[in-house]
Order: C-alpha cells, then structure tokens, then sequence
C-alpha cells in the first residue's frame, strides 16, 4: 500500500511539472510581446525602454533558463513579479482567491443540498412525476449556459424585479472588512459585522445559484443512477422482504453505498468550480480567480498563467489521487496491479 | 401529482411515452435546428449581414420578430444561421475527439502494459489543464477563428473518449465470447473491431450524444468570451456577447442564448433516453 | 412500477419550504436602507472601471483611470480649467516665466499650501517630487526628459533647466504625474530622489494606498479591480471639500453602473454605453454630462509592402471617402462625438469641426471610385483590418469594423476583419506589420506636439509613412511659435500634409456621457486627462 501511494505521488509530481511545461511552450509560441502591452505608446516605441522592461521581467532569458527561475521559484513558493500588475502574482493570488472560494463553496453546498434529496427522490420513486421534474430540471441545469444565465437573472431579478442586490462582492457603499480569511462571510461573522454579513450573503445569492446550476443537474443525475443501481442490489432486497419500513432501507442502506461515485465526481465537480468561474465571474463583476485567469491569459502574462496552471494542476491531481487512493483503499487488488 | 391517481401499472404506450418523451422531444428539436441551418438562406427574410445603422436595437416586432441588434441586423435570420456554426462545430469537434479518443484507449486497453499506463498518464495530463487558458493561449499563438477554436478544443476533448473505451473493452476483453475468438485463433485487430467494439457501443452512443451538446455549450462560452468566430459571422455566443451590456434591449442577448439553450437540451435530452433505453435495469421493468 | 403509493420521509415541502424561507431572509435583507443615512450622504461614490490602473504613485502612472484619484490627492505647479485647454492656470504655482537665459523656467509658488499632514509645502518638496520622477526613469519621465535639473531658488521659489527649450513643457507638466508631494512622509516610507532611485526608491507599495499631497482628498486605500478610497484633506488649500470620504468602485459593466445610478447606488457613473444614457434622459434625479474628451479613434491604413493597392495613395484616399462617418457618429455613439480633421482633436489650437467640414475626409462615394480608377484598381481591392477586443465609450471595435466593412463594401474594397487580443494587435501595430489597423488615441497632456510628433515619428513608421522634410519642418515650427494665432495656422498646414498622405482616418472623438445624481453639484468634468474636478464638488 505504501509502495502504492509513493509510487503515485511521484507520478503526481511529475504530471504537474510536465503540465506547466506544455503550457509554458504554448505560451511562449504567442507571436505577441507581453512587454509592449505594459509600456505606454511613447515608452513601447523606444527600443531602450522595451529591453530594460524585459530583462527586469527576465523575459531576454533562454527558455530553459526562464523556465528554471520558475522552478526555483516554485520550490521557494515563489511565482514571480506578474508582468501586468507588476506585483508578486502570489500576492494576487491570495486577493482574488478567496472571492472564488466563497462563490465555489457556496454554489456546491447549494448544488448538494438540492442535487442529493431530488437524485434519492427521483430513484426511489422512480418514473413518478418527482422523477421526471427531476431530469427535466438537471437536464435544464446542464443545457443552460453560464453566461447567459447570469445576464438573466441578473437583468430579471436585479434589474426589473429589484428583488437582489447587483454585481459584485458587496454594496457600492460598504466598506470591506479587514481581510482575515478573505471570505467575506466568515471575516464578518468573526468581527460580528452584521450588516456586511447580511450585505455579502445577498451578493452571493444570484451568482452562486447560476454556478450551481450546471454542478446541480450532475449531481442530480449521478445520485439517481447510484441509488437505482445500489436499490437493485440483493442485500436492499433482502432489507425490504424482511419488511423493514422504507425509508430505513433507502436511508440505511441503499444511500451509503451509493455515496460513492456521488463523493468522486462531486470532488470533481468541486474542481471545476473552483476553475471554471470565468464566465459568472465575468458577467457578475466578482473580483476573483477565474477574472484573473482571463485577464491573465489575453495579456499572456507569464508569470501569472504559470501560477495559475500551477494551482489547477495541483487541484486536480490531488483530488484524481484522492479518488484512487479511496477506490485503492476499497478494493485491495488496484494496489498490488 | 399523475404518479398517485394513476394506476400502478400504466399501459404500455402511456410508459414508453414518459420514459422517452423527452427524448423525442430532443429529436425533435434537433431535427428542426439542422432544418433550419440547412435551409437557413431560404426560411430567413433578411441578408445575414446587412448593415444598416439607421434601424439599429429595434424591438421585436412583425418585421423583426427579434428586433435587430446594434448594427441593424435582423437578430432571427442571425439567429438561424447561427445554427450552422453551432452544430457543425459540434458535430465536428464530437467525431474527431470522439472517434480519436475512442481508437486510442481501445488499443491501450488492448495493448495493456507500458503502451496502456503511458497513455492513461497522457490524459490524466490534459485533465489537469487549466481549459480556458489552454485554449486562450493556442488561440493567441494561431490567432483568434473557427478553426483554431476547434483544435484548442480537440486538445482537451479527447481523453475522455479514451478513458471510457479503454474501460469498456477491459471489461469486455474478460468475456467469455472474447476468450472463444481467441482460442478459434482470429488476430487481435479483428477482434477488437469486430468483436468488441459492438458490444462497448452502447455507452459510446450515449456520450457522444450528450458531448454533441457539450461541445457547442464549450464553443459559445469561448465565443463570448471573443475567441470563436471572426465578424460578421452570426454565431450564439458571440450574440450573446454583443447583447450583455445591452440590458434595456434585452432581445440581442436573450435570443441567441435560447438558441444555445434549446439545442443543447435537445442532445441532452436524447442522450439521456439513449442511456435509459441501453440500461438494462430500465429495460428490465 | 412499484410502490407509487408508499410515502417517503424526506418531505420535499418543508424542503423546499425551508429554502426559499432562508432565501428570503437573505434576500431581504439584501437592500438594507441604501443611500439614505448621513455616512452615505457624506461619500461621493464613483463608478468606474478601474481594472487598467497599476499604480497610484504619480510618478508611475500611465493608465486611463488611475490620474483621477492621483489628480484629487495632489497638485501639479500648474494646471487646466475644464473646457479650456489652450490657456494655462496656475495650481500649486501662482506664477511662472522663462528667465532671460531662454532656457529656465522659474515657478513661484502658492503661499499658505498645506499637505494633508499639516506641514507647509515648500519649494524642497517640489525638487524633491520632480526629480523623483525623472530618476524612478518610469513612464512619465519620458515625457518631461528635456528637463535638465531643478533647482530650490527660496523657500517658495524653484528654478527648472530645459535642455531644449524649442519643446513644449508647461501644457505637459499640467498632468497629475507630475505633482508636489511631501518629501518627509515619502521618504519615510522608501522614497528617495537620487541618482539611483530607479532601484533604491521603495515607496510605490506605500504610495498605492496612501498619498502624500496637497489635494483636497487623500488616498487611503485600494483593493484592485475592487475600490479606491479617499478621505477629504482638511488641510487643503481651496476650501473645505463637500464630501467626507470618496469611493471608487469598479464596476467593469457599463449595465452594472447603469443600474447602480439608477438605484441611487452610485452617484457618477463613468462608463455608460450610449443606448444606456438614451435611458437617462427623462430621469429626475440624474443628469448627464457631456465632456468632450481629447481621445479619439483612428484607423490607421499603412502603406503594407505585403498589400500593393494600400501603397497607391489614391486607393487609401478612396477608402476615406467611403466610409459613412455621418452613420458612425450619429446611430453608433448616438452623436455624443465629434470628428477632428487628423491627428489634432478638437479643442485644442488649431483644429476646430469647421476645419474638418473643409479640408476633411467625408463620405463620397463617386469621389471615392473615381479614386479607385485612377488608381488603376476599378474592381476594388482587399486588405485586412485588424482590431483588438474592446470598447471606447461604448463603441466596440468589432461593430465599428463591421460597419466600415459594409460601408467599403459598397465601392468594392473588400476589408477582412482580425480580431486579436491586444497583445498580437500592438506587437503586429507597432512592429510595422499590420495592413490596417483599429485603435485608439489618448495623450498624457493637451499639449500639440505630442500628437504631431507622434504622427510623424512612431506612428509614420508604424504606417510605412516616408515623411517629407517639408512636413517635419512645419511641425518644428508650429510647436517652436508661441503665438497662439500664428501656430494655429501652421497646425492647420500641418493637417493638411496628414489628410494628404491618408494613412490615418480619425472616426471619432468621444463626448464622453457622464451621468451624475442630481444630489451632486459642483462636479465638473474635464478632458485634460484626469476625467474630473473633485474640489469642489458636494452633497445637495
């Protein structure tokens, strides 16, 4: 089993490393200059100017050279001066993402919280009406895009009806707290500011329920298929010819085991939210990664996109070694393959 | 409500009609959009990309049933030809990733040994790619377009294909069917294509179906997000783009994003009646 | 089908119930009593996209939205009134004159100022913050690099070298990069002005989030792309400012502010697109200010050695009469613009809208295929314009691109439209490559020559423009006069030469459309660079 987890790691260790690579040699075939977008006209006209920026950004380096600072960096967890903000992009990082940690988690309890009951509901009383809402709703959930939800709910329900507060992390008149945590939510509560509190919680409403939607109808639909499966099991069977009362054998037997593909692809599902904001991050003004990720990108901010591959790479290695690991951990013979 | 008044057991065509309504429904739908991009010159009243500034964010009226967007231009015949773009991507996107990712991870699977680790490590790769920028950064490098759209997404489409396949033919490999044209002695390419393939179809169907719908979702986000197609083409994500600032004339936005919507459903709702007919606890009711 | 009439624990209806209650609450108390307290009343809140700015430190700032805190938490020796940008007023300087060497300008300076510290400022403070910037070598001492040294004379009194006095230095040093702060506080937190400040200054992290000056408010934070913060100065030397604190937030969608102003969220809102100010018309509580600003937008057309027909100058000329800048002006920006004749905007000596009425490009289309023929092109031809993903006051560039493809299409030039991000679209710009080019244009100051020299040094290579001397001579000439009248008669010559080549068609000049609460007065908007005057604006 050790052998088993080491032997991962390493692999892990590398895929994030080879990761990086291929983005940073995509990167680095852009014909464009990042430099020249920095500099103002009269400066990105001057030949002097252009060289001093790029030698101050290491960008006059050979590749491997380059490529080495960013390992060293890495390993001293240092990414580097961004080249658009001109500031250490760890530094971004930890401002911009706690906003789409706030707005991810949120999304996900709120995808859980209807996604599990409707799944269990939609395979227990399976082609009842409950069932068929069900899929029509996760299937909806699935078909719409982000983008143009967000501008929809935001022109409905802040626009027209006047029943939500607009874009942003908060009102344009309150202050932020000071940053804990950086998630309003909890740095609030812990200062007993509830008026900011109540402000934050309202903001999060129409953004988290459109980057729940897509997460929802997964959800939904791998919880119906999970539970159909495990309430066809023989022991389920055997449960309800014993005449257990039903919502002890769905509630006691049937739901646990059909936890875990819910649990796999629910990390998953985790991930991608918390990479895949850029569109609801857009459209709803929200100060976080997934902005940053795109702004990022367009300048070819290397540094920056470095990072960032970084971060998202780790996420979804660890969480693919978590899943193996759990499926290792169930079945003994993954691990001696 | 109708699951408690109704009888426990329904007649048959009452059932076949809930279980796979929506799917027809889908068919449907689908079925009227590629009508629709087809004949698009024919079924639309106005040039696709006649400017004329003067009529510009007009509502929805009788001449134009969806108003016209900033530059004048009808937003319905837009949104028709918009079709055309959508569904050939996605079906383009689909075959290609599809029918590459599909071969790949059958013959790992097949292969076994280092060809079938090195290869499930080569996706674990392309999963742990930051999507957006992958395709941000090849469409900065070859420049903004269809095409280039397409392959940034075919560089990330195709893992799952082999993923899934190569599960498929591991289970199908240990068949006894399998281990019979085995031992009659036929090469091992013959069986997997004629053997094996066949029976893993049924999974592959469904994904493909849904992944049609996936991957026109995939492409207008990239569009709005301005990495698409090149003006003045019509395309829905691009629409819905020029329209989000656009909140009074909410036509520009609103309509091309049902467009999106609608279709999408449409593949969804028949992959998943797919997947609900090839299951055999469905079928066994 | 099986136990339809079982029931089940988990009740859906408390769920749901229990959701929506939770919603509610939630929602309800979402829009707590806005705008209606006395912190509220006392805090000018500004919308504006800010996502551009890097730096609040004067002496780093090159962007677009950043010189308007900048301009509100300090003062430059002297300055522009809104509307005038011709005739220089004193700021923190009172008076200023070219001693008889011909080549120092000496500055006194205004008695009584006070930083918001409380300390007096001195002529020291004013060495100390230009040299600042001329050894941080940033961007903005590119545009001041012909000041050799500056000197304290008095306490109140500095002395300021010009290597080349021919050029212009007053109308540019009007801009907030070069402003007075207080030497002590700067220097406290890292700065320094010597030799070697470009590596041993260290103030920029402090001065991001703080400021130093003597304006009438002063910087006390900044979250990026999320707010800029201001306290009042109660040290300034105009007269208490009107609002106690003021707030920049970003609001990257012009929809975002439209609705924030409307709800009274937001009191000035910078960034509306014209069918967004349409809206605000019968409004009684916000009024909309035009400011005409001094950008504009311009297609560049170069004379490509990849593109034949873009080298006969009649072909590019026909391009400029086909394009219907009439439809442009009046239906994409709702008429909120106006059109230079070339590379001068509107406003400044020498170019007025009657000048473009006379020796400008406008639409004519029999003109246009005359010019076609005679360039031995009757068919037409086909080039590629290349334009990056943006808008300027709510004019993106791809409908722009749009409508001039149409427009060319109707004499049968043939314009293929590249989109790209603005990273491949300046490299390709600047590094001469492109055919045809949309961008923009914005100066640092009012000041002529930054345009002309522009047009004829960097912009000109970038167009494969071989500029006459006889040009070049002019253009020396109308900045070298300094008699108004008679350098505003050189300047229009000199738009004459840039209609003649036709490698610039200037489309349009934004009147920006600011919309402001009526519960604001006194807030006046300028296009000298720094969007607006703070000082004396107030609560109603």
């Amino acid at each position: 089993m050790l052998r088993y987890i080491v032997s991962r790691l390493g692999i892990s260790v590398v895929m994030i490393l080879l990761a990086t690579v291929v983005i940073f040699l995509i990167a680095n075939t852009v014909p464009g200059d990042p430099v020249l977008m920095q500099l103002g006209d009269l400066a990105a006209s001057d030949p002097v100017r252009v060289a001093e920026f790029r030698a101050h950004m290491g960008l006059d380096l050979p590749l491997w050279h380059r490529y080495w600072i960013f390992l060293w960096g890495l390993l001293h967890g240092d990414f580097g001066e961004s080249i658009v903000s001109r500031r250490p992009v760890l530094q971004d990082i930890i401002e911009y993402a706690p906003a789409t940690v706030e707005l991810a988690s949120i999304s996900f309890v709120l995808a859980l919280l209807v996604g599990l009951p409707l799944g269990v509901l939609a395979a227990v009383r399976r082609d009842s009406w409950i069932d068929h809402v069900a899929r029509f709703v996760s299937l909806i959930g699935v078909s719409a895009p982000t983008f143009w939800l967000a501008f929809v709910v935001l022109a409905i329900f802040y626009g027209w009806l006047d029943w939500a507060p607009g874009p942003g992390r908060l009102d344009p008149v309150s202050f932020p707290p000071t940053p804990i945590t950086g998630l309003l939510l909890i740095d609030t509560a812990w200062v007993g500011d509830w008026a900011t509190f109540r402000d934050a919680a309202a903001h999060l409403v129409l953004p988290s329920i459109v980057l729940a939607g897509s997460t929802l109808g997964l959800i939904t639909r791998t919880t119906r298929a999970a539970m159909l499966e495990s309430l066809s099991q023989d022991y389920v069977r055997v449960a309800r010819a014993k005449g257990l009362r039903r919502w002890v054998v769905v509630n006691g037997h049937a739901l646990p085991n059909a936890m875990l593909p819910v649990v796999t692809l629910g990390g998953l599902a985790y991930a991608n939210l918390l990479a895949g904001a850029v569109m609801t991050e857009t459209v709803f003004s929200w100060p976080g990664l997934g902005r940053y990720t795109f702004t990022s990108a367009v300048a070819v901010d290397f540094p920056a996109i470095m990072a960032i591959t970084t971060i998202v790479a780790v996420v979804f290695v660890a969480v693919n070694f978590l899943v193996d690991l759990s499926y290792a951990l169930l079945d003994p013979r993954v691990a001696k393959r | 409500m109708s699951g408690i008044v109704l009888p426990a057991i329904a007649s048959p065509r009452r059932r076949w009609l809930r279980r796979y309504g929506l799917a027809g429904l889908g068919a449907a739908i689908i079925v009227a959009w590629t009508l629709l991009a087809i004949f698009a010159p024919w079924v639309t009243p106005y040039d696709v990309n006649f400017v004329d500034v003067a009529n510009r964010l007009h509502a929805p009226s009788w001449t134009h049933w969806m108003g016209t967007d900033q530059l004048g231009r009808d937003v319905a015949t837009r949104v028709v030809y918009g079709a055309r773009i959508s569904l050939t991507v996605g079906f383009v996107v689909v075959a290609i990733g599809g029918t590459f990712g599909t071969l790949l991870g059958a013959i790992a699977a097949y292969a076994r040994g280092w060809a079938e680790e090195a290869l499930m490590r080569l996706t674990d790769l392309v999963f742990c790619f930051p999507a957006i920028i992958l395709a941000m950064a090849i469409a900065a490098a070859l420049g903004i377009g269809t095409t280039n759209t397409v392959i940034a997404m075919l560089v990330v489409w195709w893992p799952k294909f082999a993923r899934l396949s190569r599960s498929l033919v591991i289970t199908q490999r240990s068949m006894e069917y399998v281990e019979a044209a085995q031992s009659v002695g036929f090469k091992p390419g013959h069986i997997l294509i004629r053997q094996i393939m066949p029976n893993a179809v049924g999974p592959l169907v469904v994904l493909l179906t849904l992944d049609v719908g996936n991957a026109i979702l995939v492409f207008a986000g990239l569009s709005f997000l301005g990495l698409g197609v090149i003006p003045p083409t019509a395309e829905w994500g691009s629409m819905v783009a020029d329209g989000r600032e656009l909140v009074q004339q909410w036509w520009v936005a609103t309509f091309p994003g049902i467009a999106i919507l609608t279709v999408v459903m449409g593949f969804n709702f028949m992959g998943d009646g797919f997947r609900d007919w090839l299951d055999p606890h469905a079928r066994s009711r | 089908m099986t136990d339809t009439t079982t029931k089940i624990a988990i009740g859906r209806r408390p769920f749901v119930a229990g959701a929506g209650g939770l919603l509610g609450a939630v929602l309800a108390g979402a829009r707590p009593a806005r705008a209606q307290n006395a912190a509220r009343k006392a805090t000018l809140v500004i919308g504006l996209d800010i996502s551009d700015s890097i730096s609040l430190d004067p002496a780093r700032v090159a962007q677009y939205s950043n010189p308007l805190p900048c301009h509100a938490a300090y003062d430059s020796l002297v300055t522009f009134s809104p509307g005038d940008y011709v005739n220089l007023k004193p700021s923190a300087a009172t008076e200023w004159q070219m001693l008889p060497d011909g080549k120092t300008l000496r500055f006194k300076l205004r008695q009584g100022v006070k930083f918001s510290t409380g300390k007096p400022m001195t002529a020291e403070d004013a060495r100390f913050s230009f040299e600042r910037v001329i050894n941080l070598k940033d961007q903005p001492q590119q545009y001041i690099a012909t000041i050799g040294s500056v000197k304290v004379v008095d306490d109140h009194t500095i002395d300021m070298t010009l290597t080349d006095p021919t050029q212009p230095i007053l109308t540019i040093i009007a801009a907030p990069e070069f402003i007075v702060m207080e030497k002590a506080v700067a220097m406290a937190h890292g700065a320094t002005d010597a030799a070697d400040a470009k590596t041993a200054d260290k103030a920029t992290t402090w001065l991001n989030a703080n400021s130093c000056g003597t304006g009438p408010y002063r910087i006390t934070g900044w979250q990026r792309n999320q707010s800029m913060q201001m306290v009042r100065n109660d040290h300034y030397w105009g007269g208490k400012p009107g609002y106690e604190r003021v707030l920049i937030r970003h609001m990257s969608e012009s929809a975002a502010q439209l609705l924030a102003i409307q709800r009274g969220d937001i009191d000035v809102a910078f960034n509306l697109i014209p069918e967004q100010v349409a809206l605000l018309k019968d409004n009684k509580d916000i009024r909309v200010e035009g400011a005409t600003s001094l950008d504009f937008i311009y297609m560049a057309v170069v004379n490509s050695p990849d593109n034949p027909a873009l080298q006969k100058q009649q072909a590019r000329q026909a391009i400029g009469y086909a394009i219907d800048y009439d439809g442009i002006i009046k239906n994409l920006i709702g008429g909120h613009a106006v059109r230079p004749v070339s590379f001068l905007p509107v406003g400044v000596n020498g170019s007025t809208e009657a000048l473009t009425k006379k020796i400008g490009f406008r639409e004519d289309l029999p003109r246009a295929r005359k010019l076609l023929a005679e360039a031995g092109l009757p068919d037409g031809f086909s080039f590629q314009l290349a334009y990056g993903k943006a808008a300027i006051a709510g004019v993106s560039y791809e409908n722009l691109a749009q409508k001039i493809q149409a427009d060319l299409a109707r004499v049968g030039i043939k314009a293929e439209l590249a989109p790209m991000d603005q990273l491949n679209l300046r490299t390709m710009y600047l590094g001469a490559k492109a055919q045809a080019v949309l961008t923009f244009w914005n100066p640092p100051a009012p000041e002529n020559l930054l345009w002309a020299a522009a047009s004829i040094d960097r912009v000109a290579k970038r167009v494969h423009w071989d500029v006459p001397a006889a040009v070049r001579a002019n253009v020396a000439a109308a900045a070298a006069e300094r008699d108004l009248a008679k350098s505003a008669v050189l300047w229009e010559k000199y738009q004459q030469d840039m209609v003649d080549a036709a490698n610039q068609f200037v489309l349009i000049q934004p009147i920006y459309q600011i919309a402001v609460r009526n519960s604001v007065t006194g807030l006046r908007l300028t296009a000298a660079g720094w969007m607006a005057e703070l000082d004396k604006a107030k609560p109603v």
